[in-house]
This record gives structure tokens, sequence and C-alpha cells, in this order.
């Protein structure tokens, strides 16, 4: 999906970091402090890798499945929409929308199979239910860019080709934050070749300087990258349920 | 598909259930009305927003047998329309699901190019048929512009609003393109508007494709008629070379590596003038773009509206002054007599009266441009004095059939009405929409 950027919905809704970063009031009563927030989320987004592993997608349908899954809670609340139902939602309507269908029953085996969980062993018929209601606080909106494609053409104009595999790498982990709600796609691209240069010895500031975009912009989403990778680098299983069973709390 | 189609009557003075429907309001919003017809993957009725006073369409897609939850077809229509904003392409005004069922709603249109072409009352001068070529070029080149192919260009998805726009509809077969590489499938469009590179297989194509199917829809304006109907893939492809010529190596040097190429008997390309006499010189010029075999070099759809035909006079007609059906429940009273019993939508009978009949059908094409006594102008001015008095509609602009002109498929008619279409198309999608209806 070569298409234009600027005109899309995408570069519509993009959204300030404070905005991205506000616990919904529901979740915030139930004691989710927003550190927890992010943490479910981290962890939500490997489910849907795991689980797109299982049912063998293309990367940039559990890209799309990630930015619904982040898009989704700067809107609804984690204790109205049940994470570990909207994670694999989020990946069983991104396969429609990005035109590799993945069957609903397949996803439910795989779920079932990935987690031990009791409450979390979901039937066909609740995925088509929550699609709707995520339809909906999408908003309708279904086409989400990626940095992949800006990330193979830059890299191959700053005559570094080679390095495509692990600048991949990180637009991969990029997803585990919200970058994508925040930033155009190709800014993300830039930071991750910015960041695969200065860990790889490769001087290309002529080149990014060429480039006519805020460097400012390019370093501080690429700081944030780096703080991701020494914050978050382990995610403790106890840390994740205990802010689980908040949003389970009875009130 | 949301048009409203003579041959889809709505259940007018209908039963229980149209008394229930016509006067519940959904959602608080929308003032529920008749029953316009039944689309690809749903029923589609008419309703009052009551927010903006505005006529709507709503197109409820039924998601309760499903086992796949909201159809694809319709999530590709939804994701797409959401990003296509444009005068020349119908509006997605909200969507909202309700009852079981997702609920899409669009502007309100009052017809189709397909009524507009095959009603018999209406005659399109050239400045007519300059003005919905434009604005049907002008939606694809924004849908281009997008990236974005439609797929299913055909009178039939071209809705026309009562201030005369034309907007293309009916994006669920469109889709994204431009990722080099992507394979798509070939079995897209319907047959009469498929491009010969889909014929031959091919799974790596662009824009060309929806380009080609305008081509056919201009051919079909002049005519009346679509231009090219065959009956299967293999006849298609022989209406195409019968039509334009079998392609050279030199038009078309892909050709042979397409997936399903088989080499047809070489026919010559007969000069465009004879299927089309009444066009211009400058309309024919853009059709011969426009049905350029090699999809590298057809025309594009921003190139066609920049080329100097429309630039030429006559200029195109306004949207509101140009010739349309009277929308549906309107006031019938001025309409020819002959034209009561057939509704406008009526795709085959009732154009055997006014189409010229060629004398020897034996003689086909070559019997036309080979014709040892007379010249083919000799032959057309011929042709043209019988229909003047064969034909029950004096004034109907004249055209020639040109199956009679074309190959020796002439004796099967395709007599596939849009009923007929809606019901295949919904086998086909297999959609419980369908037991609904009954």
């Amino acid at each position: 999906m070569a298409a234009n950027f600027w005109a899309s919905s995408h570069s519509k809704q993009l959204l300030e970091q404070v905005e991205v970063d506000v616990v919904p009031q529901l979740d915030k009563d139930r004691g989710v402090t927003l550190d927890e927030f992010k943490l479910i989320k981290v962890h939500m987004t490997n489910y849907i890798w795991r689980l797109a592993q299982y049912v063998k997608v293309r990367q940039r349908v559990v890209a799309t499945a990630v930015s619904y899954f982040r898009r989704v809670y700067t809107r609804k609340s984690m204790t109205e929409y049940d994470p570990p139902l909207v994670a694999p939602t989020c990946l069983y309507l991104a396969s429609k929308a990005e035109e590799s269908t993945v069957q609903a029953r397949l996803l439910v085996f795989y779920i079932r199979k990935l987690c031990n969980d009791e409450r979390h062993k979901y039937e066909i018929k609740d995925i088509l239910e929550m699609e709707m209601k995520l339809l909906e606080a999408l908003d309708y909106y279904l086409v989400v860019y990626h940095p992949y494609r800006p990330l193979s053409q830059l890299l191959q104009d700053a005559g570094l080709p080679d390095l495509n595999h692990f600048a991949w790498g990180i637009v991969n982990d990029t997803y585990k934050m919200d970058l994508i709600l925040i930033h155009p796609p190709y800014m993300i691209a830039l930071a991750c070749i910015y960041i695969t240069t200065v860990l790889k010895d490769k001087d290309k500031i002529s080149w990014f300087e060429e480039l006519r975009v805020d460097m400012n912009i390019v370093k501080n989403i690429s700081l944030e990258i780096l703080d991701f990778y020494d914050n978050f680098r382990v995610i403790p299983e106890e840390r994740i349920a205990v802010a689980l069973n908040k949003l389970r709390v009875k009130m | 598909m949301m048009s409203l189609e003579a041959s889809n009557p709505p259940h007018v003075g209908g039963g229980e259930e149209e008394e229930s429907l016509s006067s519940k309001k959904i959602v608080d919003r929308y003032l529920k009305g008749e029953i316009l017809g039944e689309g690809t993957y749903g029923v589609v009725f008419k309703a009052i927003d009551t927010k903006t006073e505005q006529v709507v369409a709503i197109k409820k897609i039924r998601l309760g047998k499903q086992k796949e939850g909201l159809n694809f077809t319709a999530l590709r229509e939804i994701k797409l329309l959401k990003e296509l904003h444009n005068p020349n392409i119908i509006e997605l005004i909200d969507a909202f699901p309700y009852k079981g069922g997702l609920h899409l709603v669009f502007e309100f249109m009052e017809s189709d190019l397909e009524a507009v072409i095959r009603n018999r009352s209406i005659i399109l001068s050239p400045a007519d048929i300059k003005s919905y070529l434009q604005m049907t070029l002008k939606g694809l080149a924004f849908c281009h512009k997008k990236w974005v192919i439609h797929r299913d260009m055909k009178p039939n998805n071209l809705l026309i609003g009562s201030d005369g726009q034309l907007k293309l509809a009916d994006f669920g077969l469109a889709r994204m393109f431009g990722s080099p590489d992507r394979r798509f499938t070939h079995q897209v469009f319907a047959r009469w508007y498929r491009a010969p590179e889909l014929l031959f297989g091919t799974k790596q194509y662009g824009a060309g494709v929806d380009v080609w199917a305008a081509g056919c829809i201009f051919a079909e304006l002049l005519l009346r008629r679509p231009l090219l109907q065959g009956f299967s893939d293999i006849d298609q492809l022989g209406k195409i070379f019968a039509a334009f010529g079998t392609p050279k190596p030199s038009q078309w040097p892909d050709l042979v590596y397409l997936p399903d190429y088989v080499e047809y008997q070489y026919v010559p390309a007969p000069p465009l003038r004879t299927i089309f006499p009444m066009a211009s010189d400058n309309a024919l010029d853009l059709l011969s773009k426009m049905f350029t075999y090699d999809p590298k070099s057809r025309i594009s759809a921003q190139q066609a509206l920049d080329h100097r035909y429309f630039s030429s006079m006559p200029a195109p007609t306004k949207p509101a002054l140009l010739p349309r059906p009277s929308p549906k429940g309107g006031s019938l009273n001025q309409k020819p007599p002959f034209d009561l019993n057939e509704g406008p939508a009526v795709l085959s009978p009732p154009r055997k009266t006014r189409r010229v009949i060629l004398p020897q059908r034996e003689g086909g094409l070559e019997g036309i441009l080979n014709g040892a006594d007379t010249t083919t102008d000799e032959r057309i001015r011929k042709l043209r004095n019988t229909g003047d008095t064969a034909g029950q509609s004096g004034k109907m602009p004249m055209s020639v059939d040109n199956s009679a002109l074309i190959g020796s498929g002439t004796a099967f008619r395709p007599t596939l009405n849009s009923v007929d279409r809606s019901y295949l198309k919904r086998k086909l999608d297999m959609d419980p929409e369908f037991e609904y209806s009954q």
C-alpha cells in the first residue's frame, strides 16, 4: 500500500503523546496505573504476535492488528473492552482488512492452545461480537500505514540495503509502543534507521541532513525507542497478572 | 448496489412487514422508508436522516447466520469508502450496528447509468455522453490517485444523484494496489467489462483494468448497448479481437507471457468508425486509447480527462441538465406510451425493435468490410435508412447492431437482466441474505 499517507484517515487521526497516555476513567477507578496500562498493551502486543505466528499471517497484518488494538484503548476502557478478547479480535479484523482472512475457528483453536486461563477461552461468537464493537470503536477507519515500506525505500536511498533486516527488527519493536498512533510512519522508519546507523557505526549524518526532515523529532522518537529497550526488556509475569486482575474487580 | 431498478420494484402497498418498517426509527436518527432493492449482501432501504433532513439509502448487512462475522466484501467497501471522498464517489455517511446487522448509510441516489442507457425515451446527445464519461473518469482518476482499483466498473455501478452527479459505487471488489509483486485475482469485473489482460489470467495488473472498463462504458453510451457481449471468457476475447483486431506482438510484447495465453486466429482490426459511425473523431481517438491492448501503454484515467475530446466542442452538459429517468415514485405522466409496459432497466427484449439488423447476417464483418459492390459508408447509410422505417422509435439516435457486425456468435444473445444478475451474484457469494428475501 504505497498510497498517499497525508491524504489518509490515518494521518488525520494522529495524536499527541499526552493524549495517548491517558488511563480511561473506568480503569483508573479500579486502580490501574499508567505503567500498568502500558504494560498490558505491551503484553497483548506480544500475544497478538504469538497468535499470528500460529495462524501464519504477514507482518503487516500483525502491525495493523496492533495499531487497531492501541487505537481502541485511546477511546475505550480495558474494563469494558476485555484486552484478552480484543487482542485476537484485532488480529481477526486486521486479517480481513489486509486481505488475508484468518478463520475465526482457527483463531479460537490457538487461543485455547496458548491460554491456560479458563476465563480466556472464548468462542467464535465472542470474537464476532467483539468485531462489531471494535469496528464501532475504530469509527470504521481501517486503513493503517506502516513504516516497513518507507524503511526499505529509505535504506535503499541511503545506500544501506544490507541493514534492512536489522532495522526491520527495530520497526517490529516500535509496535510495543504507541508510536504508530503519534508519528507518521516514515518518521518512525527514519528513527529506526538512525538507531541502526549509530549501532552499526555508519556515518549517515549528511544523508539525514539532505532529507530536510525535523531531526529533533527523529531523535526524540529514537530516544523513546531506546528508553523502551531499557525499561521493558523483561516484563515480569506477576505484574501483568496483578494489572489484569485489577480490571476484573467488580465494583 | 443501491440503485433503483425497475426490475426490482419496491413492495408497494406491501404486507404487514412493510407497515411495521415504515414507521420505525432506527437508532433515533433514521426514519425507515420503503425497500429499494437487494444488493449483493443485504437489503437496501430508503430512509430520512432526521438530523440533516437528507434522504439516504441504508444498506443492511445481516450478520446473524454468518460464520465469519462481517462479510469480507462489505468490509472492503467500508474500508475504502472511509478513505475516498470525492464528488464522483458515493459517500458513506454513517455506519452502525443494529438488530443483528451492520447498517451502512449512503447518500440516496436516484438512478444509475444502466437505467439511463437502457431507457428508450432518453436521448443522449454527444454533450451528454461526454458529461457522463467525464464524471466517470473523474471518480476513477481520484480512486487511482489514492491507489485504489475499483475492479467492478459497469453502468449499473455508476449511480446518478438527484442533482445529476454520477458517482462510482459498489466498492465490494475494489482494493488497494501499488505494492510491487502483489498478486491479485483476475476473476474481477462483469465479463463484458473485463480487460484482455484479465481474460488472459494475469495476476499482476494495475489501474488500466478500470480504464478498459470505462472504455466499454463509453462505447455503451454511444451504442446504447454493451459493445462486447461475450458468453464465456474465451468468447469475450473473441469479441474483443473481432472489434479491435488480434493484438500483434509489437502492440503488446508481454502478451505471450500471460498465464492463460492462447493463440487466436489473426483478425485484422476493422476501422473503429465501422462500430461507431456517429462518434466524433476525438471520441474515436479517445476510445482507441482506452482500448489499447498493452496495459502499459493504455491511457490513464487522468490522461483521458486531459484528452482533447473533453476540451473540444461540444462542452460536456452540466450534470443538473442531463437527461435521466424519472425518479422512483415520481410522476409518470410525461412518459411515452410505449414505455409503460417495460421498465427502463430491462436489458434485452425491447432493444430488438430499435436495433438495426444487418440484412446479410452470414456475411458478418467481412461482408461489410470487403463488400464487393458497396462501400462501407453506403452499407451503413442503407442500414440507417432501414432503421428509420423499421424502428418504432424514429427519434432514437441510431446505432448499428454491433453483434451483427462481429463474428458468428450473434445467435446467442444474453438475456441476463438485473434480477438474474443479482440472483447469480448472491448465489456466488452464498449470501444468507438470499433466503431472507423469500
